[in-house]
């Protein structure tokens, strides 16, 4: 169960440190959707290490997940943009929510483990 | 198990778009609000209306600025030729043109009475009134230019133009019309047959081409002033 969490922490470093050589910048233009699109994979990154944790993860809704939640999320900030309706606060905070609830049981998984250990 | 490797390659998907996104934020200012954006794209599209207007404004003074330029070159050219002109009449400038040369010496060893049958200045006074009043435009005598300060004046035993002394045989060099000039000097009983009778050896030559030098003295007036009109 501890393979989600270091999966996830391993992925990030990799991918920091090729995003701090990659010589591209995205236009100011896209920084909404940029912003948006990390929220989303934060968003499932923490939703795929709770659910290894809770030993049901599964590759097919962990990806649809992702790309469903990246997808709309990127819609959400189209549309709002096209109404000149902040719309992409909704994703933000949905995002937000599950990201601080996904934390919480986490959070009570490793708590618990650590006490299972200590007896 | 082994199909968590997703997780790894979402996180990897997320690192590099955090650090893309961070690096794009440091680059760029920091980001504008949405509303403030568009009110200074407004703004924006105000000032380059206003721009072109201006624009448009300064070519229109460019082009009366260049305009005005050329009247002033050409009042220039103008202010230029009006100089030339007033050199060439007030006898500054060498001038050429068609002309007559009239010679006159003094009579040879026959004329015993030397003294009273010399050239006088009157003489010679006389015949530069004479080709004047036939419409001689420039005159010289021995290279002096005639101008309004002109003097012809016995001044001893020699003659002085333009207080410069002249000495005999003087030669009278005149522009103007060379028929009338010529026949004003020769007419029947004129100038040139009293100073012939005389005993004085008097030419005058058509000249289809005569200079006349510059006059080379100082022009300066110190009492006269340009009087006020009406």
């Amino acid at each position: 169960m501890w393979v989600g969490v270091w999966l996830a922490v391993i992925g990030l470093i990799i991918g920091v440190a090729v995003g701090l050589k990659v010589p591209l910048v995205f236009p100011q233009a896209y920084g909404k959707y940029m912003g948006l699109a990390v929220l989303a994979a934060l968003d499932s990154v923490f939703g795929g290490v709770r659910a290894s944790m809770e030993e049901r993860f599964d590759n097919v809704i962990f990806l649809s997940g992702f790309f469903s939640n990246a997808l709309l999320a990127a819609g959400l900030v189209f549309i709002g943009d096209r109404l000149g309706v902040e719309l992409y606060t909704a994703a933000i905070v949905a995002f937000g929510v599950r990201l601080f609830q996904n934390l919480g049981i986490i959070r009570r998984y490793l708590l618990k483990k650590s006490n299972k250990l200590k007896k | 198990m082994s199909k968590r490797y997703t997780i790894g390659l979402v996180a990897l998907v997320l690192g590099l778009m955090l650090a893309l996104q961070f690096r794009t934020t440091q680059n760029t200012e920091p980001t504008v609000p949405y509303d403030r954006a568009s009110e200074l794209t407004a703004e924006l599209r105000a000032l380059e209306k206003e721009t072109t207007g201006l624009e448009a404004d300064a070519g229109d003074l460019e082009r009366k600025l260049s305009r005005a330029r050329m009247g002033y070159t050409q009042a220039e050219e103008i202010l230029r030729a009006e100089v030339k002109d007033a050199a060439v009449i007030a006898g500054v400038a060498p001038v050429e043109g068609p002309g007559v040369r009239v010679r006159i010496s003094d009579p040879g060893e026959r004329g015993a009475q030397s003294g009273i049958f010399t050239v006088r200045d009157e003489d010679l006074l006389k015949l530069i009134n004479e080709l004047r009043a036939a419409g001689a435009e420039a005159m010289s005598i021995n290279r002096q230019r005639i101008v309004s300060t002109s003097e012809v004046r016995l001044a001893g035993s020699v003659i002085n133009v333009n207080t410069q002394k002249i000495t005999p045989p003087y030669e009278i060099l005149a522009i103007g019309g060379p028929a009338a000039l010529r026949s004003s000097l020769e007419i029947r009983n004129g100038l040139v047959e009293t100073l012939r009778d005389w005993g004085m050896e008097v030419t005058v030559e058509d000249k289809d081409h005569i200079v006349i030098p510059a006059y080379r003295g100082s022009l300066r007036f110190e009492f006269a002033r340009q009087a006020r009109e009406g």
